[in-house]
């Protein structure tokens, strides 16, 4: 009888334990499962969407840990299968990698080859509907079908093969009368003061709190009874704003040059006196370089005149000529980014809350991964750092398949927490490489020599610039048109 | 008295190959009468293994007597990951079968009326945990292997009416750790966590010198039989080497960077501490065809603070694993049964409590509280005696509730079988 009660304390105890902490609306039920996105929830990856890293996109990870199969190129429509719009190696656009580690590398550059969509006739909705370039607006604009034009934005061109023409990311959701949404929006509506610096590209708060709202009562509208997780956004500094100092560097030492004991911070134009001369000075000593203006920085934008009579400064064709604006990020362009962003998060968690929609905290997982000691997951630490941090990939921006491996996880928690489910995490242990590591005896090391193993003072290929700087503008995208058409 | 030296020699000589575990490490099988009535052992103590569990039970053994046995263990065990681990989560991993074989010898020579001495060869703490490839946390640890070895002279002496004893032993004790990890590494090439190097520390024996003692007490009628045993600690200090062996992942350039940050083969030297362990006992005979016993056995496991290696050569690459493991009570009952003219039938309960704070469990050694259950026989005609037992014992589930330092979260869940057989001869 003792025993009984015992037992059925603990029935008690667990039920109370099960109520969850958040009664989120619909259920988890992962029968037709799709996601709204971005380039993340796409899987974009070191400057590409490919079919290697379109499997570790968020969403996909979660797909997976809920026991979903992702669909191959082979499946058709009527198939059972989770299905994203692969892209063949090497990808949209060819994806970047890392060809060396040695002095003076690294270098990244772009394989070789030609990718292309693999799934273009897939008869249904892709399941996963994320979009590279989407901002908050797009999923209730965009359907792919727009009208050709020079330089149109990245989203419409990625569109043309993910949506198709058959109605927005949103319609096309719906139409699937999914059981489950999960979604995570709002990077591009801040991303570009990442590459322009220039505070007038964020979008709107009120705008966004009108568009995210637009999209969620859409969604809930379309689909009352389907479970749903949003994500809060990150506002860390990438590393892609972390790669050239300030300053002018030797890039076969990697260390300051100095004049007159000091460093030679370059100069941004400030603006135009009367005889029409460019008025500028040095930057501050926190103000944040993009990668993209390392092509100026190569022409002499940004040294100072007196570099104009010092061999082999004098060669290049704008030594003395300042840095625009644009060019650089200022602390308080990053700080104004930052207060948008925490903006951004206050919409999203209100217009979360008021419709029972658990959040993944996003923005924590970056903050633990950029802090100083990173995210420590068993046998390795994932840090901030470029190329070896394990975090982003190699155009400094997208995450790794481990980046969205832990991306995915967060939103498992959020479902869990919110819903009750014990979906498990995916591991690590899943990025485990096995080669011949439990036959370890008598294995002779590698011959010696000198190297630098730190990405700072890496090489990364003009190619490679040119490449990460045009993920949101148009030479990636031109290619995409291409690749349609002749597909 | 040729015969004992013979014998002390047979066992000097011996080597012992000991690995499993007890509570902690320590491994209380030392003799399969004992080990059938659950170790409950140190107030009936009426065989040469008194020895061991309580040196004054020699004392009332007169006659000229050797026994020697061996325990075989088999461990099944399973390793489930926390599914809200990042690291562990839908991992599942087993140790690699192996039969670990724990002997043991005893020889007693009784002098006049009141004298015992003699000596006993033993191996009463051990370990191995050796995990099954692909093991994934072989980056904290992929084989983990203590083996140690006690000689003990001993002396006893009982009052003329033998119902009071004393005795003594001093234990030399060596040991000696073999760990073996590999190191993994984030490739930057692939993306991959990669294992880099095999890292295998291997000390050479090691040992100490301690002593034990104990007292046993009988009532006139010898129904009541107290018992109360010591064990000293003991810190033995181990030299060895490591022993560093890349792993190539296919990428010269990775196995470069990798090269030069790997230290090189060095001399490492630690300190492993044995805990004291203290015996009380109680046994009662209601006639002459059954024995009962409890003891208590408390071991002084809050020594074993941290596991702490130190690399001579590079000193960054030294390491800490702290353990700051608690003093443990384990609780045995065990009943004899003379149940014909030659045949006993024996068996017992334990409850072992482990000393291990959640933190500390770990591939290395994830210990839980065991309960246990132990049934045996004894068969003796004329000088010829022989014991056997079998010891059952669960481990309770042990999950480390997500606070493993290495993030190696999960479900333990293990249960061993101790088949013990003991022969003994009187003279």
């Amino acid at each position: 009888m003792k025993r009984y009660l015992h037992s059925a304390a603990a029935v008690l105890l667990a039920a109370v334990v099960a109520v969850p902490v958040f009664a989120a609306r619909g259920s988890a039920d992962f029968t037709r499962f799709v996601a709204l996105g971005d380039s993340y929830g796409a899987g974009f990856e070191s400057s590409s969407l490919n079919e290697r890293h379109q499997e570790w996109s968020w969403p996909a990870i979660i797909a997976k840990q809920v026991g979903l199969r992702l669909c191959t190129p082979s499946d058709p429509a009527t198939a059972t299968c989770w299905a994203q719009p692969l892209v063949s190696f090497p990808g949209i656009a060819n994806e970047l990698v890392l060809q060396g580690i040695l002095t003076p590398s690294p270098s990244i550059g772009p394989a070789p080859g030609t990718g292309r969509p693999l799934m273009a006739t897939f008869a249904r909705p892709y399941n996963n509907l994320s979009i590279p370039g989407a901002t908050v607006g797009a999923l209730l604009a965009v359907t792919g079908g727009e009208m050709p034009r020079l330089n149109e934005p990245t989203v419409v061109s990625f569109a043309r093969f993910i949506l198709r023409d058959q109605g927005t990311a949103v319609q096309q959701a719906l139409l699937q009368h999914p059981t489950f949404i999960a979604m995570w929006i709002g990077g591009n509506d801040y991303l570009n003061i990442i590459f322009s610096g220039d505070p007038s590209t964020l979008t709107p708060a009120a705008t966004f709190k009108a568009q995210y709202e637009a999209v969620l009562n859409a969604l809930v509208t379309g689909a009352p009874t389907a479970g749903m997780v949003v994500g809060n956004l990150p506002s860390g500094i990438p590393p892609y704003l972390r790669l050239i100092p300030p300053f002018l560097v030797d890039p076969n030492t990697g260390q300051p040059i100095l004049v007159g004991g000091q460093r030679v911070f370059f100069t941004v134009k400030t603006g135009i006196d009367a005889q029409g001369n460019d008025i500028f000075e040095p930057i501050a000593p926190t103000t944040l370089i993009p990668l993209g203006t390392r092509t100026k920085l190569a022409q002499g934008y940004g040294l100072p005149p007196i570099f104009r009579n010092i061999p082999p400064f004098n060669q290049l064709q704008h030594t003395g000529d300042p840095l625009e604006q644009s060019d650089v990020i200022t602390v308080e362009e990053i700080t104004a980014t930052v207060a948008r962003v925490a903006e951004y998060n206050a919409i999203i968690k209100a217009a979360a809350d008021a419709r029972d929609i658990p959040i993944a905290d996003v923005a924590g997982l970056f903050n633990r991964v950029i802090s100083p000691t990173g995210e420590h997951l068993g046998p390795i630490s994932v840090t901030g750092d470029p190329v070896t941090g394990g975090f982003f990939s190699l155009d400094f921006f997208h995450l790794t398949d481990l980046g969205y491996l832990l991306m995915g996880n967060e939103f498992i928690k959020a479902i869990n927490n919110g819903y009750g489910t014990e979906i498990p995490l995916m591991s690590i242990t899943e990025l485990f490489a096995n080669n011949g590591a439990f036959f370890g005896d008598g294995i002779p090391s590698a011959s010696a020599g000198s190297m630098i193993f730190s990405a700072r003072n890496g090489v990364i290929t003009d190619q490679a610039v040119r490449q990460i700087t045009s993920m949101w503008a148009q030479p990636t995208v031109r290619r995409i048109r291409r690749d349609l058409t002749t597909n | 008295m040729r015969f004992l030296r013979l014998t002390a020699t047979a066992m000097m000589t011996c080597v012992l190959a000991t690995s499993a575990f007890g509570s902690g490490f320590l491994i209380p099988e030392q003799g399969a009468k004992a080990s059938a009535m659950a170790g409950a052992f140190a107030a009936t103590a009426d065989d040469p293994s008194a020895i061991f569990y309580n040196p004054a039970g020699i004392a009332q053994q007169r006659e000229i007597a050797a026994l020697a046995g061996t325990t075989l263990i088999n461990f099944t065990n399973e390793f489930v990951g926390d599914p809200n681990s990042p690291v562990t989560s839908g991992v599942e991993a087993k140790y690699n079968r192996h039969t670990f074989n724990i002997p043991n010898m005893y020889a007693i020579y009784p002098i006049g009326q009141n004298l015992t001495v003699g000596v006993g060869v033993f191996a009463a703490f051990g370990l191995r945990t050796d995990w099954a490839d692909p093991f994934p946390g072989r980056y904290i640890s992929k084989d983990a292997d203590l083996k140690t070895t006690s000689v003990q002279p001993t002396i006893a002496w009982q009052t003329s009416d033998g119902r009071f004893a004393v005795g003594g032993g001093v234990e030399y004790r060596r040991a000696r750790v073999i760990l073996n990890a590999n190191q993994m590494r984030l490739n930057p090439f692939t993306g991959r966590i990669t294992d880099v190097a095999n890292t295998r520390l291997v000390s050479e024996y090691g040992s100490d010198i301690g002593f034990n003692a104990g007292i046993l007490f009988k009532t006139a009628s010898d129904r009541w039989r107290f018992g109360l045993a010591y064990r000293s600690a003991m810190d033995i200090d181990l030299e060895g080497d490591a022993e560093i062996t890349q792993i190539p992942t296919g990428n010269a350039e990775f196995d470069f960077a990798v090269s030069r940050q790997l230290p090189p083969d060095q001399p490492i030297n630690t300190t492993l501490p044995f805990p004291e362990i203290v015996s009380l006992a109680a046994a009662f005979s209601p006639n002459e065809n059954w024995d009962f016993e409890i003891d208590i056995i408390r071991t002084g496991w809050d020594r074993f603070k941290a596991l702490d290696v130190e690399f001579e050569t590079t000193p960054a690459a030294s390491f800490t694993r702290e353990q700051n493991w608690e003093d443990s009570s384990s609780y045995r009952l065990g009943v004899n049964h003379n149940a014909t003219e030659h045949w006993d039938v024996r068996f017992g309960f334990v409850y072992d409590e482990n000393p291990q704070p959640v933190e500390a469990v770990s591939p290395l050694l994830p210990d839980s509280d065991r309960l246990g259950g132990s049934i045996g026989a004894g068969f003796h005609a004329g000088p010829f005696i022989i014991d056997g037992s079998l010891l059952v014992l669960h481990f309770k589930d042990r999950d480390t509730q997500g606070r493993n330092p290495e993030q190696f979260d999960g479900l333990y869940q293990t249960d061993a079988l101790l088949w013990s057989v003991n022969l003994g001869y009187k003279f």
